[in-house]
């Protein structure tokens, strides 16, 4: 057996604080609403105090058996009290590395290490919490060591900032979305309501306010997300995503990782000339837990499509978002989509396959020819009279990119370049 | 493959014909029988295509990726690189088995990938398996 490159270590002696606080929350309510009926003040006070404890002890237990180390090319994570378990993750699979710092844990100057493994559903294995130095310090090593460089990496890459999004542009352009739009409309709605039928029962109200509340909560959480979003480059080809308002985020991603880009013009940002650009990496999934979905794949939330291209060389290089060759689809895709088929464009570049799609809200999805994982061919019976031709190409962790609607001449040549061209570039790497 | 997908169908459709007549004999409503009739009707019709739907079936092994081609309406043809596969299942259900048949499937690190080929013989299951395992090992990891 190796010697550990780095010794077993704990996470920081806060941890079991903070993580029991968070359970303590949850408890409390529950026991609030018929604690306070049944028991005396004083008892339901005396409960909570024996839970804190309870807890305390429990997640002081647990944070002693939990630590982590690094062997060879694996970080080996033990925790588990009742059971244990070792997880070892294998920095080559290493996709991506983010540093969260949730609010709590910020006050504290904590911070926790999500680490992104391909093929797994979700962000495996948060580290939580360690000091905000070190988790950087953590960072910089396992990125070196998914890299192939087996040597501790002294101080951290220089980094050379990309791009910083405007906190007024970020706010703006979540207020350019449907929901936000039609909020006035809907509380002129409410009102007219309220003052034909004369009916000013606390349930209207209550129910406006809270619909009020509801549909304008989604974009504030996005903008507190996105606030103070920054982006920069580092000399061994890392990009570095960081953002947030109260929880802050830093997510590490190596430019080779990347699967995939989709540009979206949604309808509304249009007067702007705004774009937003998401990238998609294996083993990450925007769909976060349930239905708080965390939103960490994106490259840019919001800017002109000038900014976007200045930013493209350290992301893709050789790639124009302005100067792809794109051909349009035959006449006869109409037939087939009515709207769709003057948005819809396809193209083969140097390095990537890129198509659009969407009337409404266009998008334009990219993939490096040495991402493709393979190559499909599809063809409906209408699409077979009108002799046309749908092309997908299947990436890792992401939807598939499909041309569609292509005349099936130019399909069958495009399936065959795709792999071939997919087959170069992987010989290449 | 067609045997299978007959036999399966005909079960179906004895259960779907059996569940009718008894509906009727008891003098269950109108529509339960009518709907009954009409789901074996369904399935005698789905027989047809289900076997049209295997004749389409085919695979051509190249030498860097796997064709896949199958589908009558809708015609699909998957491109799989050996290099990009992660693993092979290899499957046989009871009435498969009972005729030596296996289905193999490749999986790729993009959950759509679609590359089955159901069917084959055992022995030619067998052999597509190692191969492909073969040809994968010796092509980078996948990613």
């Amino acid at each position: 057996m190796t010697d550990p490159l780095i010794p077993r270590q704990r996470l920081h002696p806060l941890t079991p604080v903070l993580k029991g606080f968070r359970l303590l929350v949850l408890a409390i309510v529950a026991l609030s609403w018929r604690g306070i009926e049944q028991l005396e003040w004083a008892n339901w006070l005396a409960l909570v105090a024996v839970l804190l404890v309870a807890l305390l002890a429990y997640s002081y237990i647990a944070w002693t058996v939990t630590g982590y180390e690094v062997v060879g090319r694996e970080l080996r994570i033990h925790e588990g009290l009742v059971s244990r378990r070792v997880r070892t993750v294998p920095l080559e699979r290493l996709q991506a590395i983010e540093v969260l710092q949730p609010f709590q844990a910020r006050i504290f100057g904590l911070a926790e290490l999500k680490l992104d493994v391909a093929g797994a559903e979700r962000s495996e294995a948060p580290l939580s919490f360690l000091p905000l130095q070190q988790a950087h310090a953590l960072r910089g090593q396992l990125l070196a060591l998914s890299g192939g460089r087996p040597e501790h990496a002294e101080a951290p890459p220089a980094e050379t900032p990309l791009f910083r999004v405007e906190n007024n542009d970020v706010a703006w352009s979540q207020f350019l979305t449907p929901p936000v739009m039609f909020t006035p409309l809907a509380v002129l709605y409410v009102i007219g309501q309220l003052i034909f039928n004369q009916n000013f029962g606390f349930f209207a109200i209550a129910s406006m306010f809270s619909a009020l509340f509801a549909t304008l909560i989604a974009p504030g959480l996005r903008i507190a997300n996105f606030w103070d979003f920054r982006l920069s480059h580092s000399e061994d080809g890392n990009l570095r995503i960081q953002h947030g308002l109260l929880s802050k985020r830093s997510q590490t991603v190596p430019v080779h990782r990347i699967q995939s880009l989709t540009v979206t013009w949604p309808l509304l940002w249009r007067s702007k000339g705004w774009l937003r650009i998401t990238l998609a990496v294996a083993g990450q999934s925007s769909v976060g837990e349930g239905n708080r979905r965390a939103e960490t794949d994106r490259l840019l939330p919001v800017a002109t499509l000038d900014e976007a291209r200045a930013v493209m060389p350290h992301v893709m290089p050789g790639v124009d978002l302005a100067a792809l060759p794109m051909t349009p689809v035959p006449r006869s895709a109409r037939w087939l989509a009515p709207l769709r088929a003057r948005v819809l464009v396809a193209g083969l570049t140097d390095q990537v396959f890129g198509t659009v799609d969407g009337f409404a809200t266009r998008t334009l999805t990219i993939v490096p020819y040495g991402r493709i994982q393979s190559v499909r061919l599809s063809q409906g019976p209408w699409q077979r009279r009108l002799g046309l031709a749908t092309v997908h190409a299947d990436i890792a962790g992401g939807t598939p990119v499909s041309a569609a609607h292509r005349p099936v001449e130019e399909a069958r040549n495009w399936a065959g370049e795709l792999s071939l061209r997919a087959h170069r570039a992987r010989a290449n790497a | 493959m067609i045997t299978i997908e007959i036999i399966g169908r005909t079960i179906w459709t004895v259960v779907f014909l059996g569940a009718t007549l008894i509906a009727w004999w008891i003098g269950a409503p109108m529509w339960v029988v009518l709907v009954g009739g009409a789901l074996t009707a369904g399935n005698l019709i789905g027989t047809y295509f289900g076997v049209r739907a295997i004749q389409s079936y085919g695979y051509a092994e190249r030498e860097r990726d796997l064709l896949v081609r199958h589908g009558r309406l809708i015609r699909r043809l998957s491109i799989v690189p050996y290099a990009r596969m992660q693993f092979v299942d290899v499957t046989a259900g009871p009435l498969e088995r009972m005729f030596g048949l296996a289905t193999v499937r490749l999986h790729t690190a993009a959950a759509a990938s679609d590359a089955t080929v159901p069917g084959l013989e055992a022995p030619e299951a067998t052999r597509l398996r190692d191969r492909l395992t073969a040809l994968g090992e010796d092509r980078g990891e996948g990613l």
